[in-house]
C-alpha cells in the first residue's frame, strides 16, 4: 500500500497550522486555529496509525520516514493526548483572554509553537533514521520551551532555563549514542547514508559490534532517559510542569516524556540483537525503572502543590513504564499498555488541576479543598484521575500495573533476583497509594481551607461548566474506567503488534 | 598518513581553547575563544577528506564556520551588551582550579581513548581525535556546571557540542549530510533560544545569575 503521503501530511499539517497561527490577526483567531488544526490533526493521527498497524508499515522519503505498529500506536496516544489538549487549551485560555491576561502577540506564539510541537512529535515518531529521530527528540526541547512560559514570570522563566539547559544537555548525550549506533554498524558494509537507518540495524542486529553498542545505549538511555523524566535525571520536570500552563503540562506529560521513553524503545531491540538477547540492556532499563518509581514514591508523598505532585507521579509512572520494558516478555505489553492509561489519566488530572487552579488563584492542594462541592466537573475529574494514577482497582492503571507485577513474578521464576525486583516495586505503588489517596480525598471533601473566600477569585469559584468540558472529563473517565474492565480485541491486537517489534508477547 | 599533520595541528588548537576557557576571566574573550574553537572545528570535514573533499564537505564546513565563528559570537556580545552583565564570567570554582581540573579531563580523555577500541578510529588517521574531542565534551560540562552566569552556561553548550562534533567526525567520519545539517540547526535554534532566555531573565530579575534561581524546590 503507497501510504506515503499520509507520512509527508502528517507532519506538514501542523506545521501548516503554525504559520496560519503567526498569522492570525487577533488573539482569539490564533487560538481557535491552533485549537481547530490540533483536533482535526488528531483525527489525521488517528487514521495514519490505524492503518499503519493494521496494515502493512507505511513508509516514505527514501526509507527515512517510517512507521510501523510501534510507532503508530504511539502516534495514536498522541493524537488522543493532543485532539483533547487541543481542545481543552481553547476553554483554558478563553478566560484569560476575557481577563486580559492574554495578549495577542503571546497567543500567536503559543498556537505557533502548540502546532510546531506536534509536527516535531510526529517527527520523532516517523522518523527511521535514528538522526533524524535524534532531530526531532531535540526540536521539541526547543519549542516547548517557551510554551513553559506563554505567561513571563520570573517562575516560569526559572523553570524554562532549567528545562533548556538540562535537556539539551541530556540530549546532546543521546547523540553521542547515535554516533556511536552508526560506530557499531560499521561492520554491517551498508551506505554511509543508510548506516543510521533503523530497519537496516534491526534487521541485522546481530551483526552489529557489541561493545559499541552497549556504550551507545548507556549514553541513549542517559540521554533520552533525561528527557523522558527518568530519576535520577528528573531534576527539570517538576519545575517545568507545575510552571507550564495546564494544557502544555498535559502534553507533556501525556506524550513528551512518552515520545522520549518511545526512543529509548527503538534502540532496544538493536541492544538486544547485539549482546546476543542476554538481557544486558533490559536490566538497565529494570534498574532505573525501579529508581524512578522509587524516588517519585519518596517525592509525591510530600508535595502540597497539585501540579509538582502530578509531575512527580509521571516519574513513577514513566518508571513503571521502563521497568516493564525491561522486564521485557509480558512487561513489554504491559509498557504499552500503560503508556495509554497514563497518558490519558495524566492529562485528565492536569486539565483538572489547571482549571481548578483559574478557578481559585492556585495549585495549592490544601487551598483547593472540597473541590468536588465547588467546581464538581473538575472536581470530579481531578479526584477521579489522581484514584486512577495510583491504581485504583477498576482503572486501567490498575490493571497494565499488575500485569507489569506478573511479568516481574514470571521473571522471577527464571531468576530468582527478580521477586525484589517485585518487592521494590510494590514498596513504591504502595508508598505513592497511601500517600497520594490522603491528598486526594483532601482536594475532593476537604473542609475549605482558610480564607477561603479571598482564594475563590473573583468569580467566586463557581462556574456553569460548558459542554465540551463535561465531555473531557467524563469521556477521559469512562475511557479510562472502560479499558480497566474490557480491553477491546482490537487494541489489544495493537499493542500485541507493538509489542512483538520489541521482543515482547501478549 | 594524508594530511593527517593539519588534523593534529586543528585538535591542539581545540584542546588549547578549551584550557584557555577555562582561564580567561572576560566574557568577551570567552566568546572569542569559542569563535576560534568552531573556525577550527569547521575545517576539519574538508582535511579530513584532503584535496578531493567532496562539495558536501565544503558546504559543511561553510556553514559550521559560518554559524560558529560569525553567528553565535554576535548573537552573544549582543546579549552581554543588552543585558548589561557583569563583565567577569564569576566562576564557583578558581581559575587556577579550573585548568587543573581541565588537565584532569585531558589526561582521562587520553586513557580513555587508549582504552577503547572504536571501529572508526582508523579511519580518521589521528589517534588525538577521540581523546581530544572527549576532553572538549568534559570541559564544557564543566564550563556550563559551574559558572553562574547564564550566558557562561551558553557558551558551555557550545563547547559541549563542539566536543561531539570531534567526537562524532572521529567515530564515524561524519554522518549523513541530513542529519547533520539538522544537528547544525538545532544547535544554532538552541544557542538562539538560550540567548532570548538569557535575556528574557536579566530583564525579569536584574541579573542574570543562575545560582539566584532557586525559588522552586522540592
Amino acid at each position: 500500500m503507497d501510504g506515503s503521503w499520509l507520512l509527508w501530511a502528517l507532519l506538514a499539517f501542523p506545521a501548516a497550522a503554525a504559520l496560519g497561527c503567526l498569522a492570525a490577526r487577533t488573539a482569539r483567531l490564533a487560538l481557535l486555529v491552533a485549537s481547530a488544526a490540533g483536533a482535526s490533526w488528531a483525527l489525521l493521527a488517528a487514521a495514519v496509525a490505524v492503518a499503519a498497524i493494521f496494515g502493512e508499515p507505511v513508509s516514505a522519503g527514501a526509507g527515512w520516514l517510517y512507521l510501523d505498529a510501534l510507532s503508530g500506536f504511539h502516534l495514536g496516544v498522541l493524537g488522543l493526548v493532543f485532539g483533547a489538549g487541543s481542545l481543552y487549551a481553547w476553554g483554558y485560555f478563553r478566560r484569560e483572554l476575557a481577563a486580559g491576561q492574554f495578549a495577542a502577540g503571546a497567543a500567536r506564539r503559543f498556537g505557533a509553537l502548540w502546532s510546531g510541537s506536534a509536527a516535531a512529535m510526529a517527527l520523532v515518531l516517523a522518523s527511521n533514521n535514528l538522526g533524524l529521530m535524534w532531530v526531532g527528540v531535540e526540536a521539541t526541547t526547543l519549542l516547548t520551551a517557551f510554551l513553559i512560559c506563554a505567561h513571563v514570570n520570573p517562575l516560569s522563566l526559572e523553570a524554562m532555563w532549567k528545562y533548556l539547559v538540562v535537556c539539551s544537555v541530556g540530549v546532546a548525550f543521546a547523540f553521542v549514542g547515535t554516533l556511536l549506533v552508526a560506530a557499531s554498524a560499521r561492520g554491517l558494509g551498508v551506505e554511509p547514508a543508510e548506516t543510521l537507518l533503523w530497519t537496516r540495524l534491526a534487521g541485522s542486529a546481530g551483526r552489529l559490534d557489541p561493545a559499541a553498542m552497549k556504550l551507545a545505549f548507556v549514553f541513549l538511555v542517559v540521554g533520552y532517559g533525561t528527557k523522558a523524566g527518568l530519576a535520577p535525571m528528573h531534576s527539570w520536570l517538576p519545575d517545568a510542569h507545575s510552571q507550564a500552563p495546564a494544557p502544555v503540562s498535559a502534553l507533556f506529560s501525556g506524550f513528551m516524556l512518552s515520545a522520549a521513553l518511545y526512543c529509548v524503545m527503538r534502540c532496544l531491540p538493536l541492544v538486544e540483537g547485539a549482546t546476543g538477547n542476554a538481557g544486558w540492556g533490559r536490566s538497565l532499563l529494570v534498574a532505573l525503572g525501579l529508581v524512578s518509581v522509587l524516588a517519585a514514591a519518596a517525592f509525591t508523598v510530600f508535595q502540597t502543590d497539585g501540579k509538582r505532585l502530578l509531575a512527580y507521579s509521571s516519574v513513577e509512572h514513566l518508571g513503571v513504564i521502563a521497568l516493564g520494558l525491561g522486564l521485557g516478555g509480558l512487561g513489554a505489553f504491559a509498557a504499552l499498555w500503560h503508556t495509554l492509561n497514563h497518558s490519558i489519566s495524566k492529562s485528565l488530572a492536569f486539565f483538572s488541576v489547571g482549571r481548578l487552579g483559574q478557578l481559585h488563584g492556585t495549585h495549592d492542594l490544601e487551598k483547593l479543598g472540597g473541590a468536588l462541592r465547588r467546581s464538581p466537573v473538575w472536581g470530579a475529574g481531578l479526584l477521579g484521575a489522581m484514584l486512577a494514577l495510583i491504581g485504583v482497582a477498576p482503572f486501567a492503571i490498575f490493571m497494565s500495573e499488575f500485569q507489569v507485577l506478573r511479568a516481574a513474578a514470571e521473571a522471577g521464576e527464571a531468576d530468582p533476583w527478580q521477586y525484589l525486583t517485585m518487592a521494590l516495586f510494590l514498596l513504591g505503588l504502595g508508598i505513592v497509594f497511601v500517600g497520594v489517596l490522603r491528598q486526594a480525598i483532601a482536594v475532593a471533601w476537604g473542609g475549605p481551607a482558610e480564607g477561603d473566600k479571598e482564594a475563590d477569585g473573583a468569580d467566586g469559584g463557581r462556574e456553569r461548566p460548558a459542554l465540551v468540558d463535561a465531555l473531557l472529563v467524563f469521556g477521559g473517565l469512562a475511557l479510562v474506567l472502560l479499558l480497566g474492565l474490557w480491553l477491546p480485541a482490537p487494541l489489544s491486537e495493537a499493542i500485541g503488534r507493538a509489542a512483538a517489534i520489541l521482543g515482547g508477547r501478549p | 598518513m594524508n594530511g593527517s599533520l593539519p588534523i593534529e595541528a586543528v585538535l591542539v588548537l581545540l584542546v588549547i581553547t578549551d584550557l584557555l576557557l577555562l582561564g580567561s576571566s572576560r566574557f568577551r574573550t570567552c566568546i572569542r575563544v569559542v569563535a576560534v574553537q568552531g573556525l577550527a572545528l569547521g575545517l576539519l570535514p574538508v582535511l579530513l577528506h584532503g584535496a578531493e573533499a567532496p562539495a558536501r564537505a565544503w558546504g559543511l564546513a561553510g556553514a559550521s564556520m559560518l554559524l560558529k565563528g560569525a553567528v553565535f559570537p554576535l548573537l552573544l556580545l549582543r546579549v552581554l551588551r543588552d543585558t548589561g552583565a557583569r563583565r567577569e564570567v564569576e566562576p564557583y570554582v578558581g581559575y587556577t582550579l579550573s585548568i587543573l581540573g581541565g588537565v584532569g579531563a585531558l589526561v582521562f580523555s587520553l586513557w580513555v581513548g587508549s582504552r577503547l577500541e572504536l571501529p572508526g578510529t582508523a579511519l580518521t588517521g589521528s589517534s588525538l581525535m577521540v581523546p581530544a574531542g572527549l576532553a572538549t565534551l568534559l570541559i564544557g560540562l564543566f564550563l556550563i556546571a559551574s559558572r553562574r552566569n547564564a550566558l557562561s552556561q551558553v557558551l558551555g553548550y557550545i563547547v559541549v557540542e563542539n566536543g561531539i562534533y570531534t567526537f562524532g567526525v572521529a567515530l564515524v567520519g561524519g554522518v549523513p549530510m541530513l542529519v547533520e545539517l539538522g544537528v547544525l540547526m538545532d544547535a544554532f535554534v538552541a544557542v538562539f533560544i538560550m540567548s532570548i532566555a538569557a535575556y528574557h531573565i536579566s530583564r525579569e530579575f536584574d541579573h542574570i545569575e543562575v545560582d539566584r534561581l532557586d525559588r522552586l524546590r522540592g
